[in-house]
């Protein structure tokens, strides 16, 4: 329960930290792109390649970027099990006469179609949490969001409202997840046991947390609305911000260089040898 | 009937991360068998900690937490056994109430038990005696009740259970003084009828004087003094240096000696304040 992973802000100095939360997210949606531009060979090295500088650039700890692969490992392996067997080719490395009406092929294609999936996942998976999670605050991030949906307000979208809730979901993770885990202390002090039984058992024992915990979450909403009220909270309209944030000549070069990077995945697209993904 | 021994025992928070905190530090400690013994400290010294460790909600890092002698990490699948045996009230307990009626979340600890039901009735009726819950309240909801009757039902809750060794977590904090003083009767009541040990944290020192036999005060995650109430508030001096508050009437008698009246220190009550100044007079 304590380490619960949302919310994983590092708290660091450097050149991605400083960085405009609007232009990551910006950011981030086209290093995505970028993962999918890539076809060979040379352009995927040079994804990897990239990622890794991203990692030393935002002066994460590599044990902390690696906590953000591990629940996705499964889908690692899942994907590259499927594209390694499943991928026809040319080259007929192994086969193999499992049943007689099922035969296993291993063909090269899909050892590099395999590699291919995993390079991309993990750049996708690292991409996204380097620019926004590890490197921007919760709160910057809902800021930005904010901001760059802002013309959607000519439509009547409630923009500034999803936002509000979304920050304000974030701030109760926390609490929350304390909050349970003290439930569940008190109600294993009076003998609830969560770890035996069959699962209709286990499922009964949840009841006496769930309740509990419904009713502190909305005794919390409750005052946090009373609180909000008192301050004169009145929604978007006409609110300014405590902290405004400007985009700096740093967060052009960032966006300058990642388009560049794009562009020059397309063009070792042309020059890769082995096989092309398409 | 239970003596509850800590022995050594450090608890590290955050362990090879930036952030370790050591929360308990090298603690000892016996809370004799029937008394009750009151556990004091400032914020952070390490109480809440504390309490997690003596019914195993938290393995200490090392040391050993003894009941009766016997570790009771010794046999870690048995530990439901010993929570029936060391009962424990958390912080703010009012917030773990779920059930219909309040008669139903007090017999939840009785019933994970496996009392018979004629046990589980008279358990509920007699701790709801203890913490002084009317007989017309049984049946409401526990959503309905004020917040010291919450409270009150919550203490029941684990009271039901017949804990050798009952620990709350700071039982009274919040509430007004006449709330706090029926909680802390009823828990003082509990100890003397069952003849169990009782264990209460707090930072009040009005309280631990007013309810207590023994006290032990912690400090920085140690253990800064402990003993019999007399013997503990024999260092009042000492005590308002590690900044906590000692009862008022302590403080008068402090101030009282300073200005050069004969006085001893440890007072803790205005009976023996005024026993004290009577000569005087």
């Amino acid at each position: 329960m304590k380490n619960i992973a949302l919310g994983q802000f590092y708290p660091a100095r450097s050149p991605i930290h400083a960085l405009d939360a609007r232009m990551k997210v910006i950011l981030s949606i086209l290093y995505i792109v970028c993962t999918f531009l890539c076809k060979n060979v040379l352009a995927f090295g040079a994804l990897a390649l990239s990622a890794v500088l991203l990692i030393l650039l935002s002066r994460v700890p590599m044990r902390t970027i690696l906590r953000a692969i591990r629940p996705i490992l499964f889908i690692m392996l899942f994907t590259a099990l499927i594209n390694l067997f499943f991928t026809k080719g040319e080259t007929l490395l192994w086969s193999q006469q499992i049943l007689p009406f099922w035969r296993i092929d291993l063909h090269l294609e899909g050892i590099y179609s395999a590699a291919f999936m995993l390079v991309r996942i993990v750049v996708l998976i690292l991409g996204t949490s380097i620019f926004l999670t590890y490197t921007t605050t919760p709160i910057a991030l809902t800021d930005a969001i904010e901001s760059l949906l802002s013309p959607l307000r000519v439509i009547h979208v409630p923009v500034h409202e999803f936002a509000m809730m979304m920050t304000i979901a974030l701030r109760f993770i926390p609490t929350l997840s304390e909050e349970t885990e003290k439930i569940m202390n008190a109600q294993k002090a009076r003998g609830v046991d969560f770890s035996q039984g069959g699962l209709i058992r286990r499922a009964k024992a949840l009841i006496p947390i769930l309740i509990p915990l419904f009713v502190s979450a909305f005794r919390r909403a409750d005052e946090l609305a009373t609180a909000m009220e008192c301050r004169c909270y009145r929604g978007g309209k006409g609110r300014t911000k405590m902290t405004v944030s400007h985009l700096h000549f740093g967060d052009f070069t960032a966006l300058l260089l990642v388009v560049a990077f794009g562009t020059g995945l397309i063009l070792l697209n042309r020059y890769g040898f082995g096989f092309t993904m398409v | 009937m239970a003596e509850l021994t800590l022995e050594h025992v450090s608890y590290i928070y955050g362990e090879r991360t930036p952030f370790e905190i050591t929360a308990l530090d090298d603690v000892s400690l016996t809370v004799r068998e029937g008394s009750v013994t009151g556990i004091i400290g400032h914020t952070g010294s390490g109480k809440s900690t504390l309490v997690q460790l003596l019914n195993g909600l938290e393995k200490p890092a090392s040391g050993r937490v003894l009941l009766d002698g016997c570790d009771i990490w010794e046999k870690p699948k048995e530990m439901q056994k010993i929570r029936f045996r060391i009962g424990l009230v958390m912080q703010y307990p009012e917030y773990q109430l779920f059930e219909e009626t309040v008669s139903a979340d007090i017999s939840f600890g009785p019933r994970n038990m496996g009392l018979t039901e004629e046990e589980i009735k008279a358990r509920v009726s007699e701790a709801a005696q203890f913490v002084g819950l009317e007989p017309e309240t049984m049946e409401k909801s526990p959503f309905d009740l004020s917040g010291g009757q919450k409270r009150r039902v919550a203490i029941a809750g684990v009271m039901a259970m017949r804990p050798e060794v009952l620990v709350l977590d700071e039982p009274a904090a919040g509430l007004d003084p006449r709330g706090r003083d029926m909680i802390l009767k009823g828990i003082r009541e509990y100890g003397r009828c069952t003849g169990n040990t009782v264990v209460i944290v707090s930072h009040s020192m009005e309280d631990m004087a007013a309810y207590c036999d023994d006290i032990i005060v912690m400090a920085g995650g140690k253990v800064h003094l402990c003993g019999s109430r007399d013997a503990v508030f024999a260092h009042a001096t000492e005590l308002a240096k590690v900044g906590l508050d000692i009862p008022q009437i302590t403080k008068l008698a402090l101030l009282l000696k300073q200005r050069g009246i004969t006085i001893p220190e440890g007072i803790y009550t205005v009976e023996a304040a005024v026993e004290a100044l009577r000569p005087l007079f």
